[in-house]
């Protein structure tokens, strides 16, 4: 074992972890973005309204990250639409294929997550926006989101911690994230073990930083559940 | 005299799966009315009560508030409302105060109680507030204003959502067994402050299982049994000399 390939190629290593940290950056927040009317969406009693997101959903949850990767990379470039269309300079850039798959992903999960907080919140609490004469929008943005946020936060943590270990999965597409990285410079070094260590080590220092950002988040979204308690009471 | 009703509910009827709850109830109520509505668990006090704002949706029946009927298309077995606008409109005038409080935890004593007329009625924000807190030291918990529902108890909690209902100014208040989740001891700061709004004049229909706060305070007693008005009249009446041998039985046994 010699570490000293890892000291000499530790920039090349934070490199590709910034790499790995804009993907999951970027497409975290697209892919919340996308999450929220597809969440809506889902709730929907009406099937004309549930049904795309019910498939998406499906499709995105049941298919491995990999496959939605290599659709969106191999796949894309496969129609004469696409190449000639003027999102050709973006569709071709393994980079921003990544983005557009990882984003993808990632709705469909946090879509969910956002569906289950929404449900969770306690019936009483929505009757309470119904009998002030909230209307539906007004009942989303004053109570149900805010609500929803404070809900979702844990769960949505640990998604974003999935997704940065998916993130490996770039360096299929050529992608120079900190597993790739890794592996152009093993391939030179021949010392797999060395740097693969290294490169798991700063994964979990992302994965660290992840999980503390979102505890503070957590304590103070949560600051007003102060200690819970909850009645049952009968129903007459 | 002929003075038309606040609130009229004509011949309600609610069936859950194959229980019919209500079997057919109508109930008037004029301003200044203080309506208790007794009976025990499973007589459908509590449903009937929820009908009147749409919480519950009726199977059958008409619901007339300030001499407009509600409109309502059949969706399903029940009626559901035809006229959303309508519907929230309405929803603003009439009060509810729930067995479970249900204020909402994410925002302090005094943001639950300034939402409905800050952002519902769009009234200006520092004349919400004054009567806000106006209203906070009406239920005597002025001191908590800036403090989270978890924080304080039940009592507290039911008179920060009484004060809720109030800041929107109500022509009409529901309330559905306000006391029934609070500890015994809770009881009675609740009961203090609607014994206030009923001196008041408010117009209140009050389903409750507190029998001498009922006898006390009520205009007019109604007891159900089994989904349908059993007894009816003054709470003298009611109390003293029912007709019913049911509602004899029961406030002998709970009263």
């Amino acid at each position: 074992m010699d570490f000293s390939v890892v000291v000499e190629y530790f920039p090349r290593l934070l490199e590709g972890a910034w790499v790995s940290v804009q993907l999951v950056a970027l497409s975290v927040v697209l892919g919340a973005l996308v999450a929220l009317p597809i969440a809506l969406a889902r709730i929907s009693q009406n099937w004309w309204i549930k049904g795309f997101p019910y498939a998406y959903i499906f499709f995105f949850r049941g298919t491995p990250l990999l496959v939605q990767i290599f659709l969106v990379y191999y796949g894309a470039s496969q129609f004469d639409v696409v190449r000639e269309s003027i999102l050709w300079p973006i569709l071709r850039e393994p980079y921003w294929c990544a983005i557009i798959a990882f984003t993808l992903n990632t709705s469909a999960y946090t879509a969910e997550i956002f569906r289950g907080a929404i449900q969770a919140i306690p019936e009483g609490e929505v009757e309470a926006c119904k009998v002030v004469g909230m209307t539906k929008a007004q009942m989303y943005r004053r109570v149900l989101l805010p609500r929803a946020f404070g809900i979702v936060l844990p769960a949505y943590g640990n998604e974003i911690i999935l997704m940065l270990k998916g993130s490996a999965l770039a360096s299929t597409i050529t992608i120079l994230d900190l597993t790739g990285m890794a592996r152009t410079i093993i391939a030179r070094t021949y010392t797999p073990i060395e740097i693969f260590l290294a490169a798991g080590g700063i994964y979990l220092v992302i994965s660290m930083v992840i999980i503390a950002i979102f505890r503070q988040v957590e304590k103070r979204q949560n600051r007003y559940l102060g200690t819970v308690s909850i009645k049952v009471p009968d129903k007459g | 005299m002929s003075k038309a009703p606040a609130l009229e509910l004509i011949d309600i009827h609610k069936t859950f799966t194959d229980v019919e709850v209500l079997k057919g109830i109508s109930l008037k109520a004029y301003d200044g009315d203080v309506i208790s509505i007794l009976g025990s668990s499973g007589s459908g006090k509590s449903t009937f009560l929820r009908c009147i704002n749409l919480l519950e949706n009726p199977t059958k029946g008409e619901i007339i508030f300030n001499g407009e009927s509600l409109k309502l298309a059949s969706s399903g077995r029940d009626l559901a409302a035809a006229d959303m606008k309508q519907l929230t409109k309405m929803r603003q005038q009439i009060g509810f105060v729930f067995q479970s409080f249900n204020l909402w935890p994410h925002m302090t004593v005094l943001q639950n109680v300034m939402e409905g007329p800050a952002h519902v009625l769009k009234r200006p924000k520092q004349e919400v507030m004054d009567y806000a807190e106006h209203l906070l030291n009406k239920v005597g918990i002025a001191d908590k204003k800036h403090m989270y529902p978890n924080q304080l108890s039940g009592g507290q909690q039911q008179r920060v959502a009484i004060a809720r209902t109030l800041a929107m100014d109500p022509q009409v208040i529901l309330f559905d067994e306000p006391t029934s989740a609070l500890d015994p001891e809770l009881v009675g700061e609740v009961l203090g402050v609607m014994r206030k709004l009923a001196e008041e004049g408010r117009t209140m229909l009050i389903v409750t299982h507190e029998m001498s706060f009922a006898k006390e305070v009520s205009s007019e007693v109604v007891f159900l049994h089994k989904g349908v008005v059993e007894e009816k009249g003054t709470p003298d009446k009611v109390f003293n000399s029912p007709d019913s041998e049911r509602c004899r039985a029961f406030l002998s046994s709970t009263y």
